[in-house]
């Protein structure tokens, strides 16, 4: 144990005197802590939206629309159906519509971009939109539609004899709901939760990359033959692991610690803006903190097991490319499941060791999951990272006097058997 | 003490590279382990660190099985290396204290050392920023710090300037005569004659040659004479040899001033002075053969 800690403080000095280390930490700490103080210095209150007089979204969307200029659009309305502009100026508050007596006209102007869209309308049910460079959330053709479907409904009236405000007040009529989440109100931990996913990803990958490198270096600078013969080599990667991932735990957790103190600090002043990333309940931290040291050990001694493979620092990403990939799936399929917590699949991961450390951690957070269920996958995430570590520890002692080409991890397990 | 190492053999994949390597060493007697580049001499250290297991053989420490874990082995790689970013001082005491000794000690020791080396005042330096020679007295320094019983040094002249080498010398000499088991590998024959009383030269995982030095370079000599004339040339009088001495001797080789012969089957130095006079020959030298222990080594293992 001595010998251990030896270790373990030897490498540990590596990271906390490390400069760029301590001043990266230090440097985003402050920058986030004085982020998080802003509004309590700067009135904020307009980009927040929290001002008393505009307190609805809508206004602020609005209030930032009056200051561009009005936009232009090309009608084409044969049929004189918006001879009265009355209907289209309710859904386009900010638009101009030009008049066009041609098709070949509006191409043109839209060439020129002397109006950003055209609507053609056919009938009374029918309308062709034209646009020259069609964008990623180009929705104004549906606002159009609504403005086609009212105008539609009205000359029904108008045929039948029917009073159109009276059966659009009957037939549109408002129904009012109030919602009781009596489990877990998923779109409240929806944000945080998806970016504590995001986190904990981003540790691993970062982490991990450094914790193997730092385990080829002594390969690398050769100072592996006096270690290897000094002492046990599990105490040298246990070392070397665990210092890398309290180094890494240190960082994370004084700039995550920071945000969500200062946030809570100044929770008045920013209005509850960012409730939805910055204000998670502690059990969901605390699940957070469990599932995501056990998962990061978990890839730290692959990782670590991996780097002993290679002679050479420039291998590391070499070898560790499989692994990459690796964490990389289960971040996307808990990313993509994160609407669908309850889902076969999220079930599935939150008992692998691989992915148990995101996907049980949401589920906790969103979904409905029973204590014994926590347990087990807890437990299946402790006994394979002590398996794992073991693992790591034969694959370095066999690795660490190979030098050359990297092993692959067949091989290695081969030469594991043999030996 | 005496370490002993009995039949040692090794496969890597399914390839032997050790076939049987025995020897053994005493304290303050320094073992000389020759063998060319790739013969197996570092496999054979790892074995005896417990870095590799052997497939087969023995290591014995005065009689029992030797577990390296249990003494204080100071070991010097010939693939040097250690922290390039860390200071001098801070990798020798982590060296140290891997080797179970206690901090303050280790501190200690560590500054005895790079003093004796010469190398003190880079003790808050960073590794990276010594001279190559400086780093190697650094090295050597580290292994020295845990107070050894049993020192192996693999090349450790290599890269060192002729003053560093005699300061070197002087340590390597003082670890012996404190009693010390050294093993010493080196390629320069002449370093391992200063220091070495017994000698194991390896050939491709085998041991051609073990015992004592001058046991060797004696049972070398015997039956081998130099011969020199006043008259000739060392090429003619090889050639007079063959043709007119063959009776009494063979010639096994010329150094640069006198042909060295070996005393044919039976036949006495006295028969051979005999036959020299009577054929009247101007003779300049007469005398044992003393081989160097780089002729004997190239003998062995050269090809």
């Amino acid at each position: 144990m001595r010998r251990f800690s030896t270790v373990f403080q030897f490498e540990l000095r590596n990271y906390v005197k490390n400069k760029s280390f301590v001043i990266s930490t230090i440097l985003i700490a402050l920058i986030i802590g004085v982020v998080m103080f802003v509004p309590n210095v700067i009135d904020m209150s307009d980009t927040l939206g929290t001002s008393i007089e505009q307190t609805k979204e809508e206004d602020k969307e609005d209030a930032e629309d009056e200051e561009e200029e009005k936009s232009r659009y090309g009608l084409l309305d044969s049929n004189g159906y918006f001879a009265d502009r009355s209907l289209l100026e309710s859904y386009y508050e900010d638009v101009e519509f030009v008049n066009y007596s041609d098709e070949k006209s509006m191409k043109e102007d839209l060439e020129k971009e002397k109006i950003e869209a055209g609507y053609v309308v056919e009938d009374d049910s029918h309308f062709r939109y034209l646009v020259w460079n069609n964008h990623m959330f180009g929705g104004d053709a549906t606002v159009f539609q609504q403005v086609m479907t009212v105008l539609h409904k009205q000359i029904y009236c108008q045929e039948k004899n029917l009073d159109f405000q009276e059966i659009s007040a009957n037939y549109d009529a408002p129904v009012e709901y109030e919602q009781e989440v009596l489990g877990k109100d998923a779109s409240d931990n929806y944000w945080y939760s998806y970016a504590l996913v995001i986190v904990i990803f981003m540790i691993i990958v970062m982490y991990c990359v450094m914790i193997a490198t730092s385990v080829a270096s002594e390969k690398s600078n050769r100072a592996i033959e006096v270690l290897v013969t000094s002492i046990d080599s599990k105490y040298l990667l246990f070392g070397k692991v665990l210092s890398g991932a309290v180094a890494a735990f240190l960082q994370v957790g004084i700039i995550l610690a920071t945000a969500l103190v200062c946030y809570q600090i100044n929770r008045d002043a920013w209005g509850g803006a960012l409730d939805s990333v910055l204000n998670i309940p502690t059990n969901v931290l605390w699940a957070f903190a469990m599932f995501g040291i056990g998962g990061f050990l978990f890839y730290a001694f692959l990782y670590g097991a991996l780097g002993a493979l290679v002679s050479k620092t420039e291998d590391v990403n070499k070898s560790t490319g499989s692994m990459q990939m690796i964490v990389m799936l289960v971040y996307f399929v808990v990313l993509f499941q994160l609407d669908n917590v309850d889902g076969i699949l999220i079930k599935v991961c939150s008992f692998l060791p691989i992915s148990s450390y995101s996907a049980m951690f949401v589920r906790i957070a969103m979904g409905n999951v029973e204590v014994w269920e926590i347990a087990v996958s807890f437990a299946i995430l402790v006994i394979s990272t002590i398996g794992v570590g073991c693992l790591a520890a034969k694959i370095y002692r066999m690795g660490t006097l190979r030098y050359g080409n990297p092993i692959s991890i067949k091989n290695a397990l081969k030469n594991l058997k043999n030996d | 003490m005496k370490l002993e190492v009995k039949n040692l053999k090794k496969s890597f994949s399914g390839k032997e590279v050790l076939h049987g390597i025995s020897f053994s060493v005493e304290s303050g007697r320094a073992l000389g382990l020759l063998g060319r580049n790739g013969a197996g001499k570092t496999t054979t250290i790892r074995i005896l660190m417990d870095v590799f297991r052997a497939n087969e053989g023995e290591i014995l420490m005065d009689g029992k099985t030797f577990v390296p874990g249990k003494y204080q082995i100071g070991y010097l790689p010939e693939e040097r290396g250690l922290y390039p970013k860390r200071k001098v001082i801070e990798q020798m005491v982590y060296l140290a204290m891997l080797r179970n000794v206690p901090k303050k000690k280790a501190i200690a020791n560590a500054k005895k050392w790079l003093e004796r080396l010469e190398v003190a005042q880079y003790e808050n330096k960073l590794l990276e920023t010594l001279s190559k020679g400086n780093q190697q007295k650094v090295q050597l320094a580290s292994i020295l710090v845990c107070d050894p019983e049993i020192v192996i040094l693999d090349e450790p002249f290599s890269g060192l300037d002729p003053v560093n080498s005699q300061i070197l010398q002087e340590v390597v000499q003082e670890l012996i005569e404190q009693g010390k088991i050294v093993i010493f590998s080196s390629h320069q024959m002449s370093y391992v004659e200063q220091f070495c009383e017994d000698i194991v030269i390896i050939n491709q995982g085998e041991v051609v040659l073990e015992g004592n030095l001058d046991e060797i370079k004696r049972s070398y000599g015997k039956n081998r004479l130099v011969l020199k004339d006043t008259e000739r040339t060392v090429e003619e009088f090889s050639e007079y040899c063959k043709q007119q001495l063959s009776d009494v001797l063979t010639v096994n080789g010329q150094t640069k001033e006198a042909v060295i012969v070996k005393l044919a089957e039976g036949k006495t130095r006295r028969e051979l002075l005999e036959k020299i006079l009577a054929k009247n020959i101007e003779i300049e030298q007469f005398d044992t053969y003393k081989p160097s222990l780089n002729d004997i080594f190239v003998e062995r293992v050269g090809d």
